[in-house]
């Protein structure tokens, strides 16, 4: 019994650190129909700029907060020079973020070499506790205080700002709010550079659990978050979320039961959710 | 008149083909063994990135799972050969299931794209399949090596490199011919309208989906056969094979030659390889270019923004604008 709640807890914290990943990509995906084969890679870089940080300074918060700042500034990049330019073909599309994940990958490993670096729990989070049996993680429950924090605020802002009204029109039909005078363009890009934001958060979280850093990292995780879109509906925030949660505690399970099918099952998921349920598991897909 | 120069321009490209072939046939004469496997690469993957582009050029289909047709037939020839025996009719039996291999795989993905639809979700789910792949192969240690890999030796005539080049070549002469006459038959044709407009086809009265999955079915039959021939050029193979790098190679390959013309895929890997060896040749001098993979995406992204339609593409707008320019002028 306290194995099945150790899992499911561990599964749920892991949901909620693929949920940074996943909600950006699919609000990017909704808003503006490009899916971002370059998330991975911010989320890499958000690791890596964490890593680096705290290693040097050995403050958490500060390394937090530059590997935020650094996802920021390369999905400004990203969406400026590149994808703005390939906007309506989605083959282009495509191929330029994975251009731009191939590269920032290599950038990645001539800046801090291929080999694994080390990075700690900060010391405020590396403990654990015993519960009747059960053991929790400290960092995984601070895992999950984000993880709902995130879901909350960008809930929040998307049903109750005028940002988020204008991103929830622009998801339904952003030719019609280009019409109305507001200028959608600019919201593209501040919406690419706060998904790359979250990634980059996703990735300086995922340092300190995993304890290392190494550089395909970003591709793995990537394709969960993949998933997690496919799986909870293109283009829906909440199915992100539910997805999320869904596949978090999917993965540890099966990681427990049959260890060799944790990394096949996943991607069957999405293949048999693309086949037979195209509008997610939910049913929560954008219809356009 | 017309007719005339009409002949004249198809005879100086007989001339410059032949001329071409001619090279290429005497090249072992002055090429070491090491160039000579460059070379012979080149052939194979100019197969492989032909074999996407009639699925990327001629019907507009993002297959991000293509390297499991290439990995799926060196595998078929390393498993074959490493854990039985290294012969001629091992080699056709392991033909034989590459082709059948590839066919399933192709009908599979034909299925789901019928029903899947949007290009999105055609380049998810390929790309879902070919992990799947990988970790299959990853996960069947004891058969593939996993990534460790399993290196094993080829039957003769084939281990001799100057046999295999001339074998190379071949190959890569029969599938282009057989290739541009599936592109110019009936479905073929298909296809073209497929790619341009699949609703107003389907208006035509084309049954689309069918064409498109015999087109999978022949792509992923070439990469296939490219996957033996390069599992017998390589005479080893790990998980890499079937990685999505592989798959971005023939991206790379048929776009930067020019997609939708078969041909530009020759020339795309060409260039790429030759691009890379002249880099990793370099890497001595300057250690940046042990990093090979940061020009390949720089390239990458160079070509799809600036030259979309790859260097067949521009060749073809640079004589069209000198031809329009002497019908501009005035004829004396």
């Amino acid at each position: 019994m306290s194995n099945i709640i150790t899992i499911l807890f561990n599964g749920i914290s892991e949901g909620c650190l693929i949920f940074l990943m996943a909600s950006s990509l699919s609000i990017i995906l909704g808003l503006m129909g490009v899916v971002n084969f370059a998330h991975g890679t911010l989320f890499l870089w958000g690791a890596y700029v964490f890593g680096w940080i705290y290693n040097l300074t050995g403050s958490f918060l500060l390394a937090i907060v530059a590997a935020i700042v650094v996802g920021f500034g390369l999905g400004f990049l990203f969406e400026k020079v590149f994808i703005s330019r390939v906007y309506g073909n989605v083959s282009a599309q495509i191929m330029v973020t994975l251009g731009l994940q191939i590269v920032f990958t290599e950038i990645c490993r001539v800046f801090w070499g291929a080999q694994q670096i080390v990075v700690a729990r900060p010391p405020f989070l590396s403990g654990n506790s015993n519960i009747g049996g059960v053991i929790i993680i400290h960092y995984r429950v601070f895992l999950i205080l984000i993880g709902v924090l995130v879901a909350v605020g960008v809930q929040l802002i998307l049903s109750r700002s005028r940002i988020g009204m204008v991103i929830r029109a622009g998801v339904q039909n952003p030719n019609m709010v280009d019409a109305l005078g507001i200028n959608i363009k600019r919201y593209f890009t501040i919406v690419f550079a706060c998904g790359a934001a979250l990634a980059g958060l996703g990735g300086a979280l995922y340092a300190p659990l995993n304890g290392t850093l190494n550089s395909t990292m970003g591709a793995s995780t990537q394709l969960m978050a993949f998933i997690v879109v496919v799986v909870g509906g293109m283009g829906s925030f909440v199915g992100s979320a539910i997805g999320s949660l869904f596949l978090g505690i999917m993965v540890a399970l099966i990681a427990w039961l049959v260890p060799s099918l944790s990394l096949i099952a996943p991607a069957l998921l999405m293949a048999l959710v693309l086949i037979f349920k195209p509008s997610g598991l939910f049913g929560l897909a954008v219809k356009k | 008149m017309k007719k005339l120069t009409g002949k004249k321009v198809l005879s100086t490209k007989v001339i410059l083909l032949g001329i071409l072939i001619l090279i290429t046939l005497a090249l072992p004469l002055f090429l070491g063994v090491k160039n000579m496997t460059v070379v012979s690469r080149i052939f194979v993957f100019a197969v492989y990135a032909m074999a996407y582009d009639i699925l990327r050029g001629y019907t507009g289909f993002i297959n991000l799972g293509f390297a499991l047709f290439l990995g799926g037939g060196a595998y078929f020839v390393g498993i074959m050969f490493a854990q039985l025996t290294s012969s001629i009719p091992m080699l056709l039996l392991a033909i034989l299931g590459t082709v059948i291999y590839c066919i399933l795989w192709a009908l599979l993905i034909g299925k789901v794209a019928a029903s899947g639809g949007s290009v999105l979700a055609t380049a998810m789910i390929t790309m879902a399949f070919g992990e799947i792949m990988r970790n299959v192969m990853d996960n069947a240690r004891g058969l593939s090596g996993g990534s460790d890999g399993l290196s094993f030796k080829i039957p003769k005539p084939f281990s001799n490199r100057i046999f295999f080049y001339y074998a190379c070549f071949v190959f890569m002469i029969i599938m282009y011919i057989i290739l541009r006459k599936f592109v110019n038959s009936p479905t073929g044709r298909v296809l073209q309208g497929v790619r341009e407009n699949e609703q107003r086809a389907i208006f035509l009265g084309f049954n689309t989906n069918r064409a498109r999955t015999i087109a999978l079915i022949v792509a992923g039959v070439s990469a296939g056969l490219a996957g033996v021939m390069y599992g017998l050029l390589t005479r080893f193979i790990n998980t890499d094979g079937m990685a999505m790098q592989m798959t971005y190679n023939a991206m790379l390959y048929s776009l930067l030659g020019g997609t939708g013309t078969l041909f530009g895929a020759i020339i795309g890997s060409s260039v790429v390889i030759v691009f890379q060896n002249v880099l990793l040749d370099l890497r001595g001098v300057l250690p940046i270019f042990e990093r090979w993979l940061l020009f390949f995406g720089l390239l990458y992204i160079v070509v799809i923004m600036f030259m979309p339609t790859g260097i067949v593409g521009f060749a073809k707008s640079i004589i069209k604008k000198r031809n329009d320019k002497r019908k501009m002028k005035p004829k004396p």
